[in-house]
């Protein structure tokens, strides 16, 4: 390990070292523009260094910054960035002191990078636990009986994953000798492949990372969490958190060959189909925003994990386009809900949406654009992201899933369909009709995302070529 | 046959006292109980030939960490658990996947064969003695994950003080 | 480019009349119509120089763009224009105009809106019509059904967010087993050529295992007999067309459905010939099925509306029937069909939509006898009733005459049975015209009748059905080249031609 070896890590240190500039700021002058600026100063400085780290770098055997990386830590970056920004409105008037906030939101956005470059369990358990930790506080952040109860939720469940993780690391490390990804598939496969014990360590480990992914069955947290959460940090569980461990499980099982373990791909499949299910069948019975757009990631999830079991060379590029569609829309939607949300409570009931039409018709319009792209329609990057999907699954002969994914869409329309009409019917009443003006970055940030999702909805031609770019040298 | 001895009462008495810790109806005595686990497994620990972790257990753990839980408990006057709602699901579920979960690996134990072993051999250890060997790995191939620690430490203390801290009324 | 103009006009002119809807009705309304009669004068351009219209050559392709898209997949944004084609887009501008006109003082809140739907509806149907990439297809296949949607949910009747809800989820699913199907098929190409490619004039031909292609054959019939709709896919249209606004009847009725005979036409058989070939049976027996059924239940409607839906299902049996028979004449008489009975169900939505402006009911126990007081209304009523049920003269009767002819060289049997269609559609269409303009007065003595602007609308549209009644040549011409080319295509159907009879009519001596 030499200074050399230090270069490429810059956009990690970056953030790293932003959250200690903010936190010794804010000893001497407690502002929030300032230390707003100063995060938002961070990630986009980090964002730069992205383009600086040349080739596929290697450092020790933990991380690794090739462009698949670097990809998701720009995704992860720029997602924080929207966060940063919907959320400096929203926290105001909230409570008091609010520029701990920012130190979080780096740190955690730091965990969610080191899992996206992570090549080995002791890196992967390390960014988890930064991440983990970090959205503790900001779940809990504003401190009303909601927060604090998903947030203590979010704890027990967060900490008992990452034991069922480490135990299934353990397991695997006992059989093969080493925790690195690359190494571990040789020593599987010197180990025979189907020992029962490396099945267990597999299903343990999928256990931890299935609890932070919300997929069924272990996504009972997510809709408590989601509607406890402040919105904005909301955003970030079901973006940033969820892309950092999503990237790092689709590295572990492309070099762990999972289509040689009939059973994993059977679980993989099961977990696949029951969050589709789970997801969109429990969406329709619920009368709360953020408690359907919590189902609705579940189903998602479990969309992205039909196009993780296909194949051949669309894999990567399916699930990762699918991931940016599932940012993009994601943050758009909660960051409506975030605009929306008045001091004392979030905006999260349906009838706060009725009528929105009539005298929010912008934001009610990029409310239905997120909420089609999430229904899949065309003009929109859901549509190319699900398309992508059901080509994967269907150039892997996968049919049986891609059948199912079908018939849950469908499912899915019919609870984005309903909120879609409730925003053009007749007004009601509601005291979230009555926030008198929205604040411009937030609704700057909105339409920026609404562009971008039209964008690739329409010509996804260079993001398309992008990711293709990234896993030819994967 | 003595090293198995001790390893079934250390792993039984271990599972006891967890689950006495966590049905313990007066919080000072389930700290009390979890004192007592800390011991045996920083004695598991000896057993494995880890004397650096079972000097940190019990430093660390049985040491500093539970003192504050008493003096928390203390300070809040907590006699009786107090009633909450409860946030996780039936526990009849959980039991099943717990029981699953531990068939599973009964199941699989059979056909654990250890893998390759690293440099750090039993006897390698034993010559350079345990913490030496402990922080030449530490400090040089885990170099960096052992800096990026102290970041989980500082979330830590950041989340806690911003949850903790009084509501300031100006 | 013209391709390119047919599609962007009413977009753009849908969100013209939305932006400029601000505290104005008037003027969506007008950008509307007149971006719609821009479309209509280049489509009447594109007909005028088609050599076909003449029977001249037998080119297929009249214009034909094709840009790069998403290469990476194989998409490319790839719009072709022939006799068939012409056609449906001429329908698709012709209804347009219609509807705007129709809806003229229906709507009366968030008309920009209104517009802008209709618009971008109108947009996906053309496009729908127009394009040759299978990927591209999809996705005007689902654009158009979002702005339909608005249509129905948010200016439709009583029951309009169920009957909206019903209809998306029909034909969402529909669709996207269309999609499994179409990406299937394109991974079938790739497995025997090597080449990923989503464009139709490449796929066509594509060889494949006889459950392969049956299976993929399903897929896209079942999207499209959804939309058609043959029974047992039907239940979503009495509610949608009942619960939709006039305008919004009017396109589900005249474009929609016809988007399905489309899809069946160029897609459905001519990529899965052998599959469709054996499918025929079934597909027949459907129609036939449809035809009955769908007389049967408009017999027994009180709602009006309900009932011209109804007659929807059986008129499409016909289009169904003539599809699957698959010779020159039973193709030709599908298309008039498609034609007129997007024009007679447009008119009668039309009327039915003025009288419940007028008498705030569409329920004809309380009509009767409203001849009297307006009795133009009642002659146009008449008029389509009449065409409805296939009175010679008017173009539906050309349709149906036309398919029962080519289907009765497939299947004797079948033919008898779906003639019998024609019987039961004299009951309704009179019998409906009875209930409404004759038959005892009831409460409302005075309506007011069709004034000028709903009299000009009509006569367009009488126009038409007797212009094609009396002489279906013109559209014979346009829809003869483009249809060889799609029988020439699906070389396996034809082996129904060589157990046909030898059929003669004049104009169309060779059944092939």
């Amino acid at each position: 390990m030499t200074l050399n070896d230090l270069a490429p890590l810059i956009p990690l240190m970056v953030i790293a070292v932003s959250s200690v500039i903010i936190m010794l700021g804010i000893a001497f002058y407690r502002s929030r523009a300032f230390s707003g600026l100063l995060t938002l100063a961070g990630i986009a400085v980090a964002f730069i260094t992205l383009f600086g780290v040349q080739g596929t770098r290697q450092v020790t055997s933990l991380l690794i910054l090739d462009d698949y990386a670097l990809f998701y830590i720009g995704l992860i970056l720029a997602a924080s960035f929207v966060v940063a920004l919907l959320s400096s409105d929203y926290l105001e008037g909230r409570r008091e002191n609010i520029e701990e906030f920012y130190i979080l939101l780096l740190l955690s956005t730091l965990g969610s990078s080191v899992l996206a470059a992570s090549t080995h369990f002791v890196s992967f358990f390390i960014g988890l636990e930064i991440l983990s930790v970090s959205l503790y506080a900001l779940i809990a952040y504003t401190r009303n009986e909601l927060n604090i109860e998903a947030g203590v939720k979010y704890l027990v469940l967060a900490a008992a994953s990452s034991a069922f993780l480490l135990f299934g690391i353990a397991l695997l490390y006992g059989e093969t000798g080493t925790m690195e990804f690359s190494r571990m598939s040789s020593g599987i496969s010197a180990q025979g492949i189907n020992k029962g014990m490396l099945l267990t360590g597999f299903a343990l480990v999928l256990t931890g990372v299935g609890f932070k992914l919300a997929v069924a069955p272990f996504h009972m947290w997510t809709p408590d969490v989601y509607e406890g959460a402040p919105a904005p940090v909301t955003a970030f569980v079901a973006t940033v958190s969820k892309g950092g461990v999503f990237a790092l499980l689709l590295r572990y099982f492309i070099q762990v060959d999972m289509h040689a373990y009939p059973s994993l791909f059977g679980a993989v499949a099961f977990i696949a189909v029951a969050s589709m299910f789970a997801g969109n069948l429990l969406a329709l019975l619920q009368k709360n925003i953020k408690r359907i757009l919590a189902y609705s990631s579940i189903a998602h999830l479990g969309y992205l994990l039909v196009a993780f079991l296909a194949g051949g060379v669309m894999r990567v590029t399916a699930v990762t386009f699918y991931l940016v569609a599932y940012f993009i829309t994601t943050l758009g939607a909660f960051g409506v809900v975030t605009m929306l949300s008045g001091k004392e409570r979030d905006a999260d009931a349906v009838e706060d949406y009725q009528g929105l039409f009539r005298h929010r018709p912008w934001l009610a319009l990029i409310f239905s654009a997120m909420l089609f792209s999430l229904a899949g329609i065309p003009l929109t990057a859901g549509f190319i992201g699900k398309f992508y999907i059901v080509a994967a699954g269907a150039g892997s002969a996968l049919w049986l899933l891609v059948i199912m994914l079908v018939i849950n869409s469908a499912i899915g329309l019919y609870y984005y369909l309903r909120i879609i009409v409730v925003l053009y019917a007749q007004p009601g009443h509601s005291e979230v009709s009555a926030v008198s003006s929205l604040p411009l970055t937030g609704s700057l940030v909105l339409v920026l995302l609404t562009v971008l999702l039209l964008w690739l909805g329409v010509y996804p031609e260079p993001l398309i070529e992008m990711i293709h770019r990234m896993t030819m040298r994967f | 046959m003595l090293a198995e001895g001790i390893f079934i009462y250390l792993a039984a008495a271990i599972t006891i006292l967890s689950v006495l810790v966590i049905t313990r109806k007066n919080p000072v005595h389930s700290v009390i109980t979890m004192l007592v686990l800390f011991f045996h497994i920083a004695a598991l620990y000896v057993t494995l030939n880890a004397e650096f972790l079972a000097a940190v257990q019990v430093i660390v753990y049985a040491g500093a960490i539970l003192v504050l839980f008493l003096f928390v408990i203390l300070l809040l006057n907590l006699k009786e658990e107090a009633v909450a709602r409860r946030y996780v699901g039936p526990w009849p579920l959980g039991l099943m996947a717990a029981v699953g979960l531990f068939l599973a690996i009964i199941v699989s134990l059979d056909s654990f064969v250890a893998g390759p072993k690293g440099a750090f051999t039993t006897e390698v250890i034993k010559a350079e003695t345990n913490t030496k060997a402990l922080g030449k790995i530490l400090f040089t191939e885990y170099l960096y994950p052992f800096e990026v620690v102290s970041i989980v430490l500082l979330v830590a203390i950041i989340g806690a003080i911003v949850l903790a801290k009084k509501r300031l009324r100006s | 480019m013209i391709l390119i103009w047919l599609i962007l006009i009413p977009l753009m002119g849908g969100l013209l009349a939305w932006l400029f809807s601000r505290g104005n009705d008037r003027l969506p309304r007008w950008i509307s119509l007149i971006a719609l009669i821009i479309d209509f004068i280049l489509v009447l351009l594109l007909w005028m120089q088609y050599p076909e219209r003449a029977g001249l050559t037998n080119r297929s392709w009249l214009v034909d763009i094709n840009l790069e898209w998403i290469p990476r997949l194989g998409i490319s944004f790839h719009l072709a224009l022939d006799g068939l084609s012409l056609l449906l887009v001429m329908l698709t501008s012709f209804l347009g105009i219609m509807s705007v006109a129709a809806s003229w003082t229906e709507i009366k809140e968030r008309v920009g809106f209104f517009h802008f739907n209709l618009m971008w509806s109108l947009a996906g149907i053309t496009g729908v019509f127009l394009s040759l990439d299978l990927f591209l297809f999809y996705f005007f296949w689902e654009l158009m059904l979002v702005p339909m949607y608005f249509l129905i949910a948010l200016w439709g009747h009583e029951n309009r967010i169920s009957a909206a809800v019903k209809f998306f989820l029909f034909t969402q699913l529909s669709g996207l087993l269309m999609l499994a199907a179409i990406l299937g098929l394109y991974f079938v190409h790739a497995r025997g050529t090597g080449i990923y490619t989503f464009d139709y004039t490449q796929l066509l031909g594509t060889t494949m295992g006889s459950t392969e292609g049956m299976l993929l054959m399903l897929g896209f019939l079942i999207a499209f007999v959804v939309k058609l709709p043959a029974v047992p896919f039907h239940t979503w249209l009495p509610d949608a067309h009942t619960e939709a606004p006039t305008a919004g009847s009017i396109i589900l009725a005249g474009l929609l459905l016809k988007t399905g005979a489309y899809g069946l036409l160029r897609f459905a058989v001519p990529l899965f010939p052998h599959a469709a070939l054996d499918f025929t049976p079934v597909a027949m027996a459907l129609a036939v099925i449809g035809i009955l059924y769908g007389a049967v239940l408009a017999f027994g409607q009180t709602d009006l509306k309900r009932l011209v839906a109804y007659t929807s299902v059986s008129h499409m049996g016909f289009v169904l029937l003539g599809i699957f028979a698959w010779n020159e004449l039973a193709l030709q008489g599908a298309v008039i069909q498609i034609i007129c009975h997007g024009i007679s169900t447009g008119a009668l939505f039309i009327i039915v939509g003025a009288l419940q402006e007028r008498i705030h009911t569409r329920d004809m126990e309380r009509m009767g006898g409203l001849w009297t007081s307006a009795p133009r209304m009642g002659g146009v009523g008449l008029l389509f009733g009449l065409a409805s049920l296939g009175l010679p003269g008017l173009g539906n009767f050309v349709g149906e005459f036309l398919v029962l002819i080519g289907a009765y060289t497939v299947s004797i049997p079948m033919t008898a049975i779906a003639a019998t269609g024609l019987v039961f559609a004299t009951v309704y269409s009179l019998w409906m015209i009875q209930r409404t303009f004759f038959g005892p007065r009831e409460v409302y003595l005075k309506v007011p009748d069709l004034n000028m602007r709903e009299m000009t609308v009509m006569a367009f549209m009488v126009a038409v059905i007797v212009w094609i009644g009396l002489y279906p040549q013109p559209v014979i011409n346009t829809a003869k080249g483009a249809l060889n080319a799609l029988q020439k295509n699906a070389g396996a159907m034809t082996s129904f031609g060589k157990i046909s009879y030898p059929v003669s009519t004049g104009a169309d001596r060779d059944t092939k």
